[in-house]
């Protein structure tokens, strides 16, 4: 055992950058993802590094990290951030308040990425006050998707029930009548009725579940006026709509659906082992669902996530950042990575491994016709929709994001009235911003 | 006659009982194993079978999940293991040498102030950490800048703080070495030895109990520890056992449950057998170290 | 008069002997916790420099539903799981002490729990806690049955979320178990045996000896549970994310989101403060009560 444990503690871990590189500038990344989505952008950062980055002597060395956002915002406040740092979109308001990236206006504009060369959606997401502090490495738009066999399966029942079993609901009216047909019961051992298969749980999988008021023509922040606008009819007829399927179906039976199984990424996923019908999903579920049940990539189809306010194309757009940190030593080298990942066929090329649309203007017909998800053609149209919306807006949004998410769950457990939970959020969530905004001001004032 | 009666029912209803407790705490083990050893498809099995039908190997003759867990593009246990390691030996060396040290100066040098100053070392026990762990963090940046070390992103934020004494181990210590008679040090130093040297040559040797009491006790609470790595580690090459595992869990999506189970045993692995190597100095340990107060 | 005169002049000894501790309790606590003191009276981010607001932050903590909920989340918790915890471990304690064959490999199982590192235990009790395949619902099942009761969710559920930890928590006493165990050795043996002259019984020996005999421990006991459940963080954060809709979110997770997520360095340290209070608080009443039941040997 001692030997051991002297051999581990003499052991050196490889140096990341390879011997004949050791002269090229390294630019150190951060990235969050991992499995899948790790290995894909690390093809193309080998890609990189053999080609451009040999021509220009860059070399890039990735780290996989968990927490990335808070990992990047101290290692910033110590002075040693990473060279690009893959965050959230959600972050971004927040990091560039507080002054902690490198605004990309002129880099971008020499590598001659503009406005032209984006999707309008996504191009007003890398913005934060008037710069550009980030750009996309990954994009999505969220759709619904649906098992086509179950739709069919029941083709009876829903015909009676006035639905077309051969296409998706249109209004969101619609979607909770497939989904009450959908719904099918079993006597459990309690000697009480139990959902055994769901037309649709909102919290299934509920990334997204704040995000909700978008599909009722509602926001949850106003960039303008800064102010959260969480008593808005909107926002409260989205809140009241997720309770409406606790209410239908009891709390405990909800809860028992949602907790059930052994998670996203298996053979488990609710979606896949058919316990529900309908899902709220980003386009990558085409591989997930090819990886874990090859049989089913034809018992599936997804269309536009229905809205409740009779708009067309309505979607959440997030995406994934790639931003330099204040700080950081290599920012040109930095850019060149950058730019290299927003050249149209790199980025096809990590899309496609990601199974995820484009965020640039121009697409090639190869992307749309070899994607791994055959429905690539929807979640495109979706994010050159004016109705697709980005993230909120506001520097304390991972703050008004975790309230929404505790008072979503309060929602639907039928704990909280989403009206009366509303309008207190809106209280503490503007009382926030208010002291932060006044902060802020005196840090200019006393510059 | 009726007293004998009496204690063999007692003697039974003792045996009854400790094989229930004993079974409650050790059955969420068994379970773990008998998890970590299911392929993918036996894990979702209900109701849950004990034992697996079948253990997937790999060319190795290694068990699937074990192979999976120890070694992937995600997990590096070899890493997380030699960092884990080298927290607590500097911990565990620091620690037990500087509380040592501390607690002869309290137990054997009478000096004015000594009971108050020994009293301001016990109150310290109560400071929770989340109340230093923030400007801590902004010290840790300053020294970084303002001396030749770099602080954040090595160890020293975890193990450095160890070398200055912990309360609770300068408390157990002093207790113990209060108990050593007088006389021997006495003896030491009609032979010129110095202070130091007593405490060198004297106490320590006589120790050996409470020292390893606090020596294991550092570890067990470096190998377990989470709050200071996730706040003070910066890089993935960092990771210790507790950080690498949270990160294993947490992937996107989640990780299957017989892999999470395989890497927990892992974990729990290497600290049984120190237990059970060093159960009887343990046991002996803190029993004479005493807690008279 | 003598032996002042010498203590004077051990001084120098005296401090050279516990330096390292002063030299670390200056830079590592004292330094911090003025730290803390300054950045709770400011607006502090880590990125920019700290603006004084004076006790705005305090101000705003007794308005804060959130401060509010953690703080009654981390008091439930530890109305449950220090007594029980206690309880528990000196029951366990007792009959560990009781002369059987194999007792080593008892008290050993019992430990064992306690060695987990705690994102393993984390990882473990969420698989047994999963409400449709874990282990316990499964145990449960004809329980469940004879009362025509669903399984609870366990972690999942609001309402079960904080007994569903604290029962976790008692599973892992191995270590307090161990220090009553050490208590009990300093039981005199004698005191049994006079006890048993008396003709007293086993549960009155248990109530006139062995409970006020180890009333320190017990003290000692209660006064480190105290400190450490007010600090409970790692276990909330690895299985629920204090989740489900902050049920399980504690004073410390609010700190910390506060501090590293948020980046209110300033309300994290007001927090800390309170929390510093609190402890303090607890901790002297537990003094305080102590006087009542807590039997020193020899005074």
């Amino acid at each position: 055992m001692l030997a051991g444990v002297v051999w581990l503690l003499a052991w050196q871990p490889s140096p990341p950058v390879p011997e004949q590189r050791r002269n090229d500038v390294v630019v150190q990344y951060w990235e969050k993802w991992t499995g899948v989505e790790q290995d894909a952008i690390q093809q193309i950062v080998d890609d990189f590094n053999d080609t451009v980055g040999k021509e220009k002597h860059i070399y890039v060395d990735m780290l996989s990290m968990s927490n990335i956002d808070q990992k990047t915002l101290v290692a910033t406040a110590a002075g040693e951030p990473p060279d690009v740092a893959g965050l959230w979109d959600t972050k971004i308001p927040q990091f560039g308040e507080l002054g902690a990236l490198t605004p990309l206006d002129d880099m971008a504009a020499a590598h001659g990425i503009t406005a032209g060369y984006y999707k309008p959606v996504y191009w007003r997401g890398c913005h934060y006050n008037g710069h550009l502090y980030s750009l996309v490495s990954t994009p999505a738009t969220i759709a619904l998707f649906y098992n086509t066999k179950i739709f069919h399966e029941n083709a009876a029942e829903l015909r009676a029930a006035g639905l077309d079993p051969d296409r998706a609901p249109r209004t969101l009216h619609e979607l909770d009548r497939y989904a009450s047909v959908l719904n099918t019961f079993k006597i459990g051992p309690d000697g009480r009725k139990h959902l055994d298969r769901a037309g649709y749980i909102p919290m299934l999988p509920g990334w997204y579940i704040t995000d909700m008021p978008i599909w009722f023509g509602a926001d949850e922040w106003d960039e303008k006026t800064k102010r959260f606008t969480l008593t808005d009819p909107g926002v409260i007829a989205a809140f009241n709509w997720i309770q409406s399927y606790s209410i239908k179906l009891g709390a405990d039976a909800v809860t028992e659906m949602q907790t059930s199984q052994g998670g996203f990424n298996s053979v488990e996923n609710e979606f896949i082992a058919g316990t529900v019908a309908m899902e709220m999903q980003g386009p990558w579920m085409a591989n997930y669902i090819h990886h874990w049940k090859p049989e089913m990539d034809h018992d599936w189809a997804a269309a536009p996530f229905p809205s409740a306010v009779g708009q067309k194309l309505v979607t959440y757009a997030p995406f994934d950042a790639l931003a330099i940190p204040v700080g950081a030593k290599h920012k040109k080298e930095a850019f060149e990575f950058i730019a290299y990942i927003n050249r149209q066929d790199v980025m096809e090329k990590l899309c496609m491994l990601h199974c995820k649309n484009s965020p640039l203007a121009k697409v090639s017909n190869y992307f749309l016709t070899h994607h791994p998800n055959p429905y690539i053609r929807v979640f495109e149209e979706l994010a050159w929709s004016p109705n697709a919306h980005i993230t909120m807006q506001c520097p304390i949004a991972s703050e008004a994001g975790q309230e929404l998410l505790a008072l979503a769950q309060g929602v639907v457990a039928l704990q909280l009235d989403p009206e009366t939970a509303l309008r207190e959020a809106q209280v503490r969530l503007q009382a926030r911003y208010d002291d932060f905004e006044a902060k802020q001001k005196i840090r200019q004032r006393d510059r | 006659m009726s007293g004998k009666r009496t204690n063999f029912w007692a003697l039974i209803a003792t045996y009854a009982a400790l094989i229930v407790v004993c079974s409650l705490a050790v059955i969420p083990f068994l379970w773990m194993v008998s998890t970590s050893l299911k392929p993918d498809r036996e894990v979702m099995a209900y109701p849950p079978r004990w034992l697996p039908r079948h253990i997937e190997t790999n060319r190795h003759g290694i068990p699937t999940n074990y192979a999976l867990a120890i070694s992937s593009d995600h997990t590096n246990f070899r890493l997380w293991t030699r960092n884990t390691l080298i927290v607590a030996a500097l911990s565990v060396l620091g620690t037990t040498l500087s509380s040592a040290l501390v607690a002869y100066g309290f137990a054997r040098i009478r000096f004015r102030g000594r009971g108050l100053l020994f009293g301001l070392v016990l109150s310290t026990m109560m400071i929770p950490f989340p109340v230093i762990m923030g400007p801590l963090f902004v010290i840790f940046i300053w020294l970084g800048r303002h001396t030749p070390f770099d602080w954040m992103g090595t160890f020293k934020p975890l193990w450095v703080p160890q070398w200055f004494g912990s309360a609770f181990n300068i408390f157990l210590l002093r207790q113990f070495f209060v108990t050593i008679p007088e006389e021997l040090s006495e003896a030491a130093r009609i032979d010129g030895c110095t202070e130091l040297g007593i405490f060198w040559r004297v106490m320590l040797p006589l120790s050996r109990p409470a020292l390893s009491v606090v020596a294991l006790f550092t570890f067990l609470w470096a190998w377990r520890d989470f709050m200071g790595p996730l706040v003070y580690l910066q890089y993935p090459s960092q990771y210790t056992l507790s950080l690498g595992l949270q990160t294993f869990q947490s992937q996107n999506g989640a990780t299957p449950w017989n892999q999470l189970m395989a890497a927990s045993v892992l974990v729990i692995l290497p600290v049984l057998v120190l237990f059970f190597m060093a159960q009887k100095t343990f046991i002996e340990g803190i029993a004479t170290t005493g807690m008279k107060g | 008069m003598r032996r002042i005169a010498i203590e004077t002049r051990n001084i120098p000894k005296g401090l050279a002997f516990i330096s390292p501790w002063l030299a670390g309790f200056a830079v590592f606590l004292l330094l911090p916790i003025i730290m803390s003191l300054y950045y709770s009276l400011c607006d502090y981010n880590l990125l920019q420099r700290p603006v004084f607001v004076g006790l705005e932050n305090y101000r705003f903590l007794i308005h804060d539903a959130v401060f509010w909920l953690a703080l009654k989340n981390t008091l439930y918790y530890g109305a449950l799981s220090v007594p029980a915890g206690l309880g528990v471990s000196l029951a366990l304690a007792i009959l560990l002490n009781r002369r059987v064959i194999g007792q080593p490999f008892f008290r050993t199982i019992i430990f064992l729990p306690s060695l987990v590192p705690t994102i393993a235990a984390a990882i473990l009790w969420k698989w047994l806690f999963n409400q449709k395949l874990g282990l316990i619902n499964w145990a449960l099942s004809p329980l469940y049955s004879l009362l025509h009761v669903q399984g609870p969710a366990w972690i999942d559920q609001p309402g079960w979320v904080i007994p569903s930890l604290a029962l976790m928590s008692v599973w892992g006493v191995g270590n307090t178990v161990v220090i009553y165990l050490a208590g009990l050795q300093d039981v005199p043996r004698e005191l049994y045996e006079a006890a048993e002259l008396d003709g007293a019984s086993g549960l009155k020996q248990l109530y006139h000896v062995t409970l006020p005999m180890i009333s320190p421990v017990i003290f000692f006991n209660l006064v480190m549970a105290v400190i450490t459940v007010v600090q409970v963080f790692d276990i909330p954060f690895m299985m629920t994310q204090g989740g489900p809709n902050r049920a399980s979110y504690f004073y410390t997770y609010y700190l910390y989101d506060n501090a590293f997520s948020y980046l209110h360095m300033g309300y994290a340290s007001a927090l800390a403060w309170i929390q510093l209070l609190m402890v303090l608080a607890l901790t002297g009443i537990a003094f305080w009560s102590s006087k009542k039941w807590v039997y020193y040997q020899g005074k």
